[in-house]
């Protein structure tokens, strides 16, 4: 068969990958913390059906070569860690961070974690834990009695004990950064853990050099521009349809040359 | 009984196949970052059949920027080198990543080289000048190679978009030199005219079958008519 059929149905199935990766960022247009993916494509191996020279022909030299490619597939899919927009929320424990870094907290499994979430609670020993129950690293123990906790642009999380007149020091946020967020693997829940792609996290304090700083009362909004996706979702939308096209256009050729006998 | 008519006719039914299996390869790749569109022409050298051949289109696509500090595109001529199992190859950049000893590496894990050979990054923050040098937590390191051949040089294309480089490549001067950091280069694969070429072969391919068929009444008429007794 004309291999054009095969080269073209790889294209639609790239675009429908593409769709797939357009509707999950739309989906979390309200997320906080996400930050939207892009899949990425690669050309195929490419075919040369006729080399550059032919041994003895007199036009040796000026023979060119045909190159024929065989289509595309998926690379990967990055994401794109730009910052999301702040939106405040005046909650004492939401804090975002302005600049780079990822909150570090602890999985079930065991492993570290890092996200972007910055709408942190406190569990029912009153750790500093993520929604989904993840406790912060280092933990942070906010006692039952505290009210007024305030967290500096530095990460120190302090409160006012009832009486006093001075603020308690409770411990300090750490963050972490990466060489390559791109590289970092999604787990869900607006978690990350470290690949080899992402670089070794380097854990400072917020406000070091190359750490973002902490925002209370502020969470980082989803970094999904709305308009940017609806025109990529058009332009593979069109893209499917021309690569279907191809495929018309190949079966029409078929079809004239199985016409030829008679 | 061979007619001159039909072995040109059948070698254009083949040219015209041919051009439509490249335009469904650029047409599969509208989307992917550094791809380089090819095409088909045909030249006809003094005997009595063209010389079909393929040409990559080199001009630059579409600079769109990501904000990834590890995307890589090239705004002026030339290209990145690659470390590959088969020998160093060309690449036009795109979403660079750490491979699991650190050192800066293309999607497929191939290794970018540098002046002085693969680079290692680490945990370091990079960051990378129009000129091509990097720089890990502000301390100079290193400066991308960048290549390019001489002029109407064709490279031969390889999957994942890079090229074999050939005997006349040479680097780039620092001046001539324009590396975006934060951007990707996308395909320059033209939709619209791919699909008006489309056209245009799909409509020569069922001329040339025409001309098949009406050689065959000829051929027809000859040996069925001139051999009557009248």
């Amino acid at each position: 068969m004309n291999p054009a059929l095969r080269t073209a149905a790889s294209g639609m199935m790239a675009q429908q990958l593409r769709t797939e990766v357009i509707a999950n960022n739309l989906a979390n247009v309200n997320t906080t913390g996400f930050k939207r993916s892009r899949a990425q494509f690669e050309d195929l191996l490419y075919q040369t059906v006729q080399g550059t020279t032919v041994i003895g022909s007199p036009d040796a030299n000026t023979q060119s070569a045909i190159q024929i490619g065989r289509g595309t597939h998926l690379a990967g899919v990055t994401r794109m860690h730009t910052e999301g927009t702040l939106e405040q929320t005046g909650r004492p424990l939401d804090m975002a961070i302005e600049g780079e870094g990822f909150f570090q907290v602890q999985l079930a499994s065991g492993g570290t974690a890092y996200t972007r979430d910055g709408s942190f609670q406190i569990s029912d020993q009153g750790m500093l834990t993520t929604t989904g129950g993840q406790q912060i690293v280092p933990g942070i123990r906010i006692p039952s009695d505290a009210s007024d906790v305030s967290i500096s642009r530095t990460g120190v999380v302090s409160y006012m004990k009832s009486g006093a007149q001075e603020a308690t020091e409770l411990g300090r946020i750490e963050i972490a950064r990466f060489s390559n967020p791109a590289g970092l693997m999604s787990q869900g829940e607006n978690l990350y853990t470290e690949t080899p792609a992402s670089g070794q996290a380097v854990s400072g304090f917020p406000g070091d050099e190359g750490m973002g700083r902490l925002l209370q009362g502020n969470l980082e909004g989803s970094n999904v521009e709305v308009v940017q996706e609806m025109v990529d979702m058009i332009s593979a939308q069109r893209a499917y349809e021309l690569n279907s096209k191809a495929i018309k256009a190949t079966e029409e050729m078929s079809d004239v040359a199985n016409q030829m006998v008679r | 009984m061979p007619i001159n008519g039909m072995t040109s006719s059948a070698s254009a039914l083949r040219y015209w196949e041919r051009r439509q299996e490249v335009s469904a390869n650029n047409l599969a790749n509208v989307s992917t970052d550094g791809f380089k569109a090819e095409r088909v022409f045909a030249t006809l050298l003094g005997g009595s059949e063209p010389v079909i051949g393929t040409a990559t289109d080199h001009r630059n696509g579409t600079l769109r920027q990501t904000g990834n500090s590890m995307d890589v595109a090239l705004g002026g001529k030339g290209f990145l080198v690659v470390e590959t199992p088969a020998g160093e190859r060309f690449s036009r950049g795109g979403s660079l990543r750490l491979d699991k000893d650190g050192y800066l590496a293309d999607a497929e894990g191939n290794r970018v080289l540098g002046t002085d050979g693969p680079i290692h990054v680490g945990s370091a923050a990079l960051s990378i000048s129009p000129r091509g040098d990097i720089a890990l937590d502000g301390n100079k390191a290193s400066q991308l190679r960048i290549e390019s051949v001489a002029d109407g040089v064709q490279l031969a294309h390889e999957g994942g978009t890079r090229f074999v480089p050939d005997a006349s490549r040479t680097d780039v001067a620092d001046d001539e030199r324009d590396v975006r950091q934060g951007s990707v280069e996308e395909s320059n694969a033209d939709p619209l005219g791919g699909l008006v070429d489309m056209i245009g072969v799909q409509r020569a391919y069922a001329a040339v079958e025409k001309s098949i068929s009406v050689l065959d009444h000829v051929q027809e008429t000859a040996t069925s008519q001139l051999g009557k007794p009248v």
